[in-house]
């Protein structure tokens, strides 16, 4: 009996008290509370107090109103966002909250308009207000090199949005790609050169001209080409590059958990392979690489008899 | 057959037996089967004319005849072959390999069956003989015997064989009586040479002696003739016995070799001496359609190594492994019996080096940024373009670029896949994938075409310094007579000096023209021989 007088005597309490208590819960559970929770926590309470208590919470810019599948949520608000959104208005902090949302992917600023119906100039308004604040942060994205996405000011853009590691100021940057490139087949073939050298079994041979992506890695990371610090992932990107150019073989094996460079208890060798065949014979002649072939006639305009192209490669 | 094919056959049959025969082959390829009559009249040549250069075809497998196709008594009506007339290309190839396996001997019984079509082995020995003894030192000539064992010998390894028994009016007459209504299907299939159980039994020849050195003078001549009448009513117990150059055993041989040296260039060259020995023991038990050989076991292998290789055993137990290993599959494994029962998988191997070529020709023509691009679609079938862009990771701009060459091309092809009935562009997938027997296919006629055109390159500059070489000849023959006359050494220098330095000088450009846009001939023909043996594997229905 004494509890429940106990509860009872919270209840009659102060608003107030209501919403400290709300507060608290709100910290118990940062995910935030639903109506139920709090229901549970004060079965006492009248609706229309509570009601009061939060829309107080609200309109102070303590909390925050969200809807999910099961109904409202109430969310406390970090105090760092509610003092910086100091002196702004409602249709500020809606801008904001969508841009938060966003995460690191940004969002552009139609989607904005389309999410907060609000006309475009007010929202240009707002958005030069948040960035002059540095609230916000306008990134150009790889993807549409004039789709500006807006972002909040700390968060660091997905890969995604800037490109990783192969994108400077938007640009695609090839001939780092390149050089890259390069740098791994040499550093592949100079492995199967030197397991070539040795009078090894064949198996040997083989098995030691196998590098795996995080010896490449090692070997690209001391070179020190990369002003950028490359992943492993960024490096297996390489080699599959190297792969498609036909230069480079892949085998995954099982490697025990915890040996360096594996992932899922697998391992990437790449080793650097020699061409099957010697370049078509096709390709050797004028006709297999020239840009008319399909306008070649006897008797035409361009014909084998009065071909430049094979004139230059028979005085050649 | 396509324009190019027809092209290129009209220009070989030029170019071997003359106009009129190319007139009436490219009619016959042209216009598909005919009688002699439509042919006649179509050509516009005579009667006589058409029937000769009909003979000829028929005389070298290029053309064939059917009877009563459109019921008994019909005209009998002629086809030609276009692949056959194609294999006029490979007549080098052809040779060289015969030089290579069986020396001198083989290369001249090649080369005289390759150019006479078909001839009785007693006849083809004493020509090759004579030959042979023609370009010996005097005094010494060629054993008939020689001859025939080496004749022996590419009949053992099937590199000859005997034509089918005259399958015009003999056959299709007695199935005709036999059973008149199957007579018609009966009559449409050609014969096979591997029909016959006979193929490639040698007859007993009585051919003994050695062949006499034909004189070069006038009275030598007669001598020859005289006795070329006398000896020609002699039978040698061949009579009726024609043999013909098996090409399927020389593709067969080309196959492998090819096999080997891609072999030999990925792997090693102890590796390629394994496959080689594995392609020799199987030479005669797999026929030469067959997508792989029969299983040999590791021990057989071992045993069949060349000793001078001095591999131990369980070195080559790690070498069939790798090759196991290969990603291009060269050798497969069949089974553990044996030590492990090994296969050499044929057409995954042709379909993987047909693959090579057309990236090596697409790396060439287009550079290895767009060869990245279509390795990468040939690996992984269908991409979207931003895909490609990442996977390759070449910008977006010239990926674009390179994709829409490709596209132009037909070496890249695209699949629309709409999300909505109404295919519209912003709601469809735009896959672009290789397919690589009709891309195979496209290369195969450009090579065709790139043949023909450096034939008629060719054929052009004969026919400009036409006057240069006629007179070039001219001068020749004249030393030539002046030599044997014995002339005084300043008369023969003041008949050099006939030609001028800057004709010299041309005639030495000319040869150099003629001799490198031939060897280019044989080069694209290697590319033709790979790429018609990997579209014929894998069309043809595997039993």
């Amino acid at each position: 009996m004494a509890e429940v007088r106990v509860k009872k005597e919270t209840n009659l309490a102060e608003p107030a008290e209501v919403e400290t208590r709300i507060r608290e819960l709100c910290q118990q559970f940062p995910q935030g509370i639903t109506d139920q929770v709090i229901q549970n926590d004060m079965p006492h309470l009248e609706p229309q107090q509570r009601a009061l208590a939060i829309n107080k919470l609200l309109s102070l810019g303590q909390l925050d109103l969200l809807r999910n599948s099961s109904g409202l949520l109430y969310r406390l608000k970090d105090s760092q966002t509610a003092s910086k959104m100091k002196g702004s208005d409602n249709q500020e902090k809606l801008v904001y909250q969508i841009i938060e949302d966003a995460g690191n992917k940004g969002i552009w600023s139609r989607d904005i308009r389309f999410k907060s119906n609000l006309p475009l100039t007010e929202i240009n308004k707002i958005l030069k207000n948040l960035e002059s604040k540095k609230l916000i942060k306008a990134v150009k994205s790889v993807a549409a090199s004039k789709k500006k996405v807006y972002m909040l000011y700390n968060v660091q853009p997905d890969r995604s949005v800037t490109g990783g590691a192969w994108y400077s100021d938007q640009d695609f940057e090839s001939e780092f790609v390149e050089v890259l490139n390069q740098q791994c087949f040499k550093f592949l073939q100079s492995k199967a050169e030197a397991a070539r050298g040795g009078q090894q079994s064949p198996m040997v041979q083989r098995n030691s001209s196998f590098a795996t992506s995080h010896e490449v890695w090692k070997y690209i990371s001391e070179l020190g080409i990369s002003k950028v610090d490359l992943s492993m992932d960024d490096i297996e990107t390489i080699l599959n590059t190297l792969i498609y150019d036909g230069k480079v073989e892949m085998t995954v094996i099982a490697a025990k958990e915890g040996t360096v460079g594996s992932v899922d208890g697998q391992m990437k060798l790449y080793r650097g392979v020699n061409a099957v065949l010697p370049p078509a014979g096709l390709v050797k002649t004028p006709c297999g690489l020239c840009p008319v072939f399909d306008d070649c006639h006897e008797g035409g305009e361009i014909s084998p008899s009065t071909c430049i192209y094979m004139t230059e490669w028979l005085e050649f | 057959m396509t324009a190019q094919e027809v092209r290129l056959c009209g220009l070989l049959l030029q170019e071997h037996f003359g106009e009129v025969v190319e007139k009436v082959g490219r009619n016959l390829l042209k216009s598909g089967t005919q009688n002699l009559r439509a042919i006649v009249h179509e050509t516009g040549l005579s009667v006589d004319l058409v029937k000769k250069s009909l003979c000829v075809l028929v005389q070298h497998g290029a053309c064939s005849f059917i009877q009563g196709r459109k019921g008994p008594g019909s005209p009998t009506e002629y086809k030609a072959h276009c692949d056959r007339v194609l294999r006029i290309l490979r007549y080098p190839r052809y040779i060289y390999t015969a030089k290579t396996l069986y020396g001198d001997t083989g290369e001249l019984i090649i080369e005289e069956l390759l150019q006479r079509g078909h001839m009785t082995m007693s006849n083809t020995v004493k020509t090759v003989a004579d030959r042979l003894t023609q370009s010996m030192d005097e005094g010494s000539s060629m054993d008939y015997g020689e001859v025939s064992a080496t004749f022996s010998k590419l009949v053992e390894t099937h590199f000859l064989q005997r034509c089918p028994p005259a399958a015009g009016a003999g056959t299709t007459g007695s199935s005709q009586t036999a059973n008149s209504t199957s007579a018609a299907p009966a009559s449409s299939t050609a014969p096979t040479p591997e029909s016959f159980p006979d193929c490639y039994r040698v007859p007993q020849v009585t051919l003994i002696g050695r062949s006499k050195r034909s004189l070069a003078s006038e009275e030598g001549e007669d001598q020859r003739n005289a006795k070329k009448a006398k000896m020609d009513p002699e039978t040698h117990g061949d009579e009726g016995i024609y043999w013909q150059v098996n090409f399927e055993r020389f593709h067969q041989h080309f196959r492998d070799q090819t096999i080997i040296s891609a072999v030999a260039n990925k792997l090693d060259q102890t590796s390629s001496e394994i496959v080689r020995t594995m392609l020799r023991m199987s030479e005669v038990t797999t026929s030469s359609t067959a997508p792989c050989t029969k299983p040999l076991s590791a021990n057989e292998i071992f045993r069949s190594l060349p000793a001078t290789y001095n591999i131990p055993r369980h070195i080559l137990d790690q070498y069939l492994t790798l090759l196991v290993d290969d990603p291009m599959e060269f050798v497969g494994k069949a089974g553990e019996s044996g030590g492990g029962m090994y296969i050499v998988n044929l057409n995954q191997a042709l379909a993987n080096l047909a693959r090579a070529t057309l990236e090596s020709i697409v790396q060439e023509r287009f550079g290895s940024r767009s060869a990245r691009i279509f390795r990468l679609l040939l690996r992984k079938r269908h991409l979207e373009q931003k895909q490609v862009e990442d996977f390759a990771m070449i910008p977006a701009k010239e990926a674009k670029d390179m994709l829409y060459t490709l596209l132009s091309q037909n070496l890249v092809q695209l699949q629309e896949i709409p999300k909505t009935p109404d295919f519209a562009p912003s709601r469809t997938f735009y896959l672009y994938t290789v397919n690589q027997l009709p891309t195979a296919r496209l290369l195969l006629q450009n090579c065709y075409k790139t043949v023909a055109n450096l034939m008629e390159r060719r054929l052009f500059e004969a026919k400009e310094s036409k006057r240069l070489l006629e007179k070039s000849q001219r001068i020749e023959a004249i030393l030539a007579s002046l030599q044997a006359s014995g002339a005084e050494p300043e008369q023969l220098t003041e008949v050099e000096e006939m030609i001028t330095a800057p004709e010299k000088q041309q005639l030495d450009s000319l040869r150099l023209h003629v001799n490198k846009l031939d060897s280019a001939e044989n080069q694209v023909d290697e590319t033709i021989f790979l790429l018609e043996s990997y579209i014929s594997s894998s069309t043809k229905p595997t039993s």
